[in-house]
């Protein structure tokens, strides 16, 4: 894909005449397609382009002009023995990537990923000029009651659950106004936790 | 289409996934899963098929040692119904916010008050009858009966202790005493109702509400259930809602899996008592026969992605999924392939279980190979190994690995199709920039 620089937001996600939004992903290695709850200490590590479950959010990111630039992953168990040095790793590579904005998720009721998703979106929020988003399931209480005021957390179900296609509709939905830097104030009370 | 679907399946799932009286039954019936995992395995050791094993360990420990084994299956699949009954009122006190304990033992006082407790005999005097309880009643013939009552019961203890009809202690009193003496009106007024319900079946033509239940809802049900039909409507909403992302089996299953586990343990019992195995459609049949590798029959489609597919994700994705493949837990690709939501492998994850069901059926219908033994092995139990112990057979196990290739074969255009659409995404980037892997090392001066 090449892409040039759009005239009228001066990005350079032009792309076949449309101005998409870079959107970033994060996720861990049973979302990114890199083994299940067996392979936890998989090593922080990226790919160029969508892998994993983006494939289950193509429809909306296509539907909102959305497009993944890049996917970081890591293992579960990895980052919550290495929390400090991944996440740092991560804000310094996404601040190299710059996208328009960063999805943290969609995390369901796995705990280990759904707190690595509010760490990084607290820290992308906080220590970049970038919008960061998590989105996981109402079973993450001790997670979501710790972050939810910090940042946005869309609410999902859990694996399994019901309502998933409408929860990645509103993940897409929610990210694309954030880096459109729209107000949320309402769909806030909706969406999120 | 797939919009229409979810708008027709989604309501479906969550009235199913959020009825508490099914939770209730299907929570009621894990908590006894175990006891039933290990008193099958004692009857496996019992019957174990090659042949002479009962004589070998005769010569070591006596004849008739299998008899030492059964009493542990006694106590477990044997009073089935007494587990189920503790364990339904157990999980709908949970979903209602009642006392769990005291619904779970108001549910077994309820489910033997209604029981007949003569047992008529014949003895040297001549016919008579002696008091106790029969395991006609408390085995697989009561399991639909005690669900019932474990629920009622639950219901009507509930009902009287939230109208505050309890004796109140003064403060101060301990929690346990507190409880116990509030638990005291709403259960005698739940046993009296079942004390009544007792003498009005007593005074119909079925003498027994466990009769009336067996003879008008559980054969009847379990004949619909043990059918081919029904097997292919199941395995196709299992994987119709995966697909949507919603758990398949946990939403159809709080409606088949009484009727399933019911077929089983009547085979088992059979197996124990060396008679003619009666069911096809067991337990069993859905566990080793039906999917392989998980909801999706998906082991076919990760050997496919280790041995044909050319995309490193695909690839590598495949070998992390093998081992848990084997033991039927496929969560890494129904996410990370994925599955969920992913039109192109939709198709084949719906068809491969209805051809393994139609096939198995068929191979157990025309007598390939023997009935499903009702032996309850973990779902977990790799494929060939199930496929031997729970019928006895080889032929079983071979007629499991023809599937597995059949699935394969099945699977094989489709995941070509993905593995080819991969293959683009990952060649055009190293066009792009020649490396596709984000290196953080680049970083380490952060």
């Amino acid at each position: 894909m090449t892409y040039r620089r759009c005239n009228e937001c001066s990005s350079s996600n032009l792309y076949e005449g449309i101005c998409k939004l870079n959107v970033l992903m994060v996720f861990d290695q049973v979302q990114a397609g890199m083994g299940g709850k067996e392979n936890p200490n998989l090593p922080l590590g990226g790919k160029k382009g969508p892998i994993g479950s983006v494939t289950m959010l193509e429809p909306y990111l296509a539907e909102l002009d959305e497009n993944v630039i890049a996917c970081f992953y890591c293992g579960d168990g990895y980052f919550k023995n290495h929390q400090d040095e991944v996440t740092n790793k991560m804000i310094g590579m996404i601040k190299k990537f710059n996208p328009d904005v960063v999805i943290c998720g969609p995390a369901y009721n796995y705990k280990g990923y759904a707190y690595m998703c509010a760490i990084v979106a607290d820290a992308v929020q906080t220590q970049t000029d970038i919008p960061a988003i998590a989105a996981m399931s109402a079973e993450n209480e001790e997670t979501i009651s710790a972050y939810k005021e910090k940042i946005c957390i869309v609410k999902m179900p859990k694996k399994g659950g019901t309502g998933l296609s409408n929860a990645l509709r509103n993940i897409c939905l929610f990210a694309k106004k954030m880096a459109n830097h729209e107000d949320l104030s309402e769909i806030k009370k909706i969406y999120c936790f | 289409m797939f919009k229409a679907l979810e708008k027709l399946l989604m309501p479906l799932a969550d009235k199913l996934g959020k009825n508490k009286l099914l939770i209730a039954i299907r929570d009621g019936f894990l908590i006894s899963t175990p006891l039933i995992i290990v008193g099958s395995i004692f009857i496996l050791i019992a019957n174990f098929p090659i042949p002479g094993w009962s004589e070998f360990w005769a010569k070591i420990f006596g004849e008739g040692w299998e008899s030492y084994l059964s009493t542990v299956s006694r106590a477990t699949f044997d009073i089935v119904s007494l587990l189920t009954v503790v364990g339904v009122g157990f999980a709908y006190a949970r979903e209602i916010g009642a006392d769990r304990i005291q619904g779970a033992v108001v549910a077994l006082v309820s489910f033997v008050i209604i029981m007949p407790t003569s047992i008529p005999y014949v003895g040297e005097d001549g016919p008579s009858t002696l008091s106790g309880i029969s395991f006609d009643f408390v085995g697989t013939k009561g399991i639909f009966l005690a669900m019932f009552i474990g629920i009622l019961s639950v219901k009507i203890f509930h009902m009287v202790y939230k109208r505050g009809w309890t004796i109140k202690l003064p403060k101060g009193v301990p929690p346990a005493v507190f409880d116990s003496f509030a638990a005291l009106i709403p259960s005698a007024i739940v046993m009296f109702f079942f004390f009544l319900i007792g003498i009005i079946f007593k005074l119909t033509p079925f003498e027994s509400a466990h009769n009336f239940i067996y003879t008008v809802l559980q054969a009847p049900l379990m004949g619909v259930g043990n059918s081919l039909g029904a097997q292919i409507i199941y395995t196709f909403l299992n994987s119709l809602f995966w697909f949507f992302g919603i758990n398949g089996p946990a939403v159809t299953n709080s409606v088949f899996s009484p009727i399933f586990r019911t077929l089983s343990i009547e085979n088992l019992a059979a197996f124990e008592a060396g008679k003619t195995l009666p069911h096809i459609y067991t337990g069993q049949f859905v566990d080793f026969f039906q999917t392989f590798g998980g909801g999706g029959s998906t082991l076919s489609l990760v050997i496919l992605m280790i041995t044909i597919c050319k995309s490193q994700r695909i690839k590598q994705l495949g070998k992390l999924s093998i081992v848990p493949g084997i033991f039927g837990i496929n969560e890494p690709i129904i996410f990370g392939l994925p599955i969920v939501l992913n039109p192109v492998l939709i198709i084949p994850f719906v068809l491969v279980p209805i051809m393994n069901t139609i096939l198995a059926g068929i191979a157990f219908e025309t007598g390939l190979f023997p009935y499903t033994n009702g032996v309850n092995l973990p779902w977990s139990t790799p494929p060939i190994f199930s496929g031997y112990l729970v019928t006895g057979s080889f032929v079983a196990a071979i007629f499991q690995v023809v599937l597995i290739i059949l699935g394969c074969l099945v699977y094989y255009p489709f995941i070509k199709i993905l593995d080819k659409q991969y293959l683009k995404d990952e060649s055009s980037q190293i066009t792009e920039d020649e490396l596709e892997d984000i290196s953080f090392d680049d970083l380490s001066s952060l």
